[in-house]
């Protein structure tokens, strides 16, 4: 090894991450938990020069920022193919992405960049469409972006991007990672009040008192909103209740007598509640306790 | 030979004394305010004060925006995008002074809302920084 060679390697040694093998650890699970993807262990294999299934204890260099650039030009390239009519412009695109994923495999990330760049490209000159969107900052510091017209817009939050397309809307609150976007209709499907079925509407709940006190079980339940992730079911009264659901019921064991007011929202896939619906409730015990003294003069 | 020495000494003491250092190179312009209306103001990377704005002021890096209620602005930029900005919104110009991590943005959105416009989206690209996220547009810049 020449002296210029043994220092660019001591160089690279010194600031490129590196990781160890475990015992027992497969090249997936390296590639997994090294690079997010059980499938680029021949990739990391690339990346160092090295055939076979590495030892444990062996030390691998990890790809730094170029890789990343490459990922994020590959995801452009194909969000913008997934959005591309059928043709000849398409066809040639989704071969040069195919080149890229190939070239990533080898660990080529500038080719791979280069590659998918211009798959990317090929699609946008042949679009020739105006890009328009918006992103606007809530009061709570949420981020709203919403693209109009043209090429996907890409959000990156996290360490994790999305593309959104047109009529698309995404949000993303501080910290967080950004969620799936939403369509113009789906948005509006989600965002609809649920239809809450029961306790119905003004009723009176009488309920047999169950043993540590309370009445019981109080089931709420609703239908089901197309689109939504979950519910957020929120009840107030003579005893407070905040829960988060998949299913579009709620059983509470036990609750105390008294008047409630109990409301849910739909949780929309980008983190976002839908309008809420809200119902009164009262509950009763269904039978009276009677105690009965005996009279002092008896 | 004196004289020769002379004025030597003479063009070398000029330098050495009083002469004012060259003035510092001009500051890229990576935007400039088109069309504003009701109160728009800006703020220099230099300066601490707010200063009000009209259409043809030029943007430099860190410099920041702000929109009053009912006010609006645009931003043009040297690519040929064009960002509008609402009412009671607060911007930063490719701030360089950023979110770690994050690289420099085109515009750091820190209040309210912008509407962007890339004509040629193919050669144009737009970053937006927010406290929440990063927003891409157009074509990778490393690729430009």
């Amino acid at each position: 090894m020449t002296r210029a060679a043994l220092v660019i390697w001591v160089l690279l040694a010194a600031t490129a991450d590196e990781t160890v093998v475990r015992p027992g650890e497969s090249l997936a699970q390296v590639a997994a938990r090294t690079l997010g993807n059980d499938r680029a262990g021949p990739e990391l294999l690339a990346f160092n020069h090295l055939e076979g299934t590495p030892a444990a204890g062996t030390r691998l260099l990890l790809p730094g920022p170029e890789r990343v650039r490459a990922v994020s030009a590959i995801a452009s390239a194909r969000s913008a193919i997934g959005q591309a009519p059928s043709g000849t412009t398409r066809t040639e695109a989704e071969a040069r992405l195919t080149s890229a994923e190939g070239l990533l495999g080898q660990a080529r990330y500038a080719d791979a960049a280069a590659q998918a760049d211009g798959a990317w490209k090929l699609l946008a000159d042949a679009r020739q469409e105006t890009s328009r969107f918006a992103v606007a900052v809530e009061p709570d510091g949420r981020t709203r972006v919403a693209v109009q017209q043209g090429v996907p817009v890409r959000v990156e939050a996290q360490g994790r991007t999305r593309a959104v397309r047109a009529g698309e809307t995404l949000t993303v609150a501080r910290g967080d990672p950004p969620g799936a976007p939403l369509s113009e209709s789906s948005r509006a499907v989600a965002s609809e009040p649920p239809q809450l079925l029961t306790p119905e509407a003004g009723l009176k709940l009488a309920l047999d008192p169950v043993p540590g006190g309370g009445l019981g079980p109080v089931r709420f339940a609703w239908k089901p909103v197309p689109e939504a992730t979950g519910y957020a079911f929120e009840l107030t009264g003579t005893r407070n209740r905040s829960l988060r659901t998949a299913q579009p019921t709620v059983t509470l064991p036990a609750l105390p007598a008294g008047s409630y007011k109990w409301t849910v929202r739909a949780m929309l896939a980008n983190g976002t509640l839908g309008q809420p619906s809200a119902r009164a409730l009262q509950l009763v015990p269904s039978r009276i306790k009677l105690e009965v003294q005996e009279a002092p003069w008896q | 030979m004196a004289v020769c020495l002379s004025l030597l000494c003479a063009s070398a003491c000029r330098r050495d004394g009083g002469t004012p250092p060259p003035p510092a190179p001009p500051l890229p312009v990576r935007a400039t305010l088109g069309p504003v209306k009701g109160t728009v103001s800006i703020k220099r990377a230099a300066g601490d004060d707010w200063v009000a704005a009209s259409a043809g002021t030029v943007l430099h890096d860190d410099d920041k925006l702000r929109t009053g209620s009912g006010a609006s602005a645009e931003l043009r930029f040297s690519s040929g995008t064009v960002v509008s900005v609402s009412e009671d919104t607060l911007l930063g110009i490719s701030e360089t002074r950023g979110v770690p991590g994050r690289g420099q943005t085109d515009v750091t959105l820190l209040r309210g809302a912008v509407d962007a416009t890339l004509d040629r989206p193919a050669n144009q690209s737009l970053t937006v920084g927010t406290p929440a996220a990063t927003v891409r547009a157009g074509r990778e810049i490393v690729f430009q």
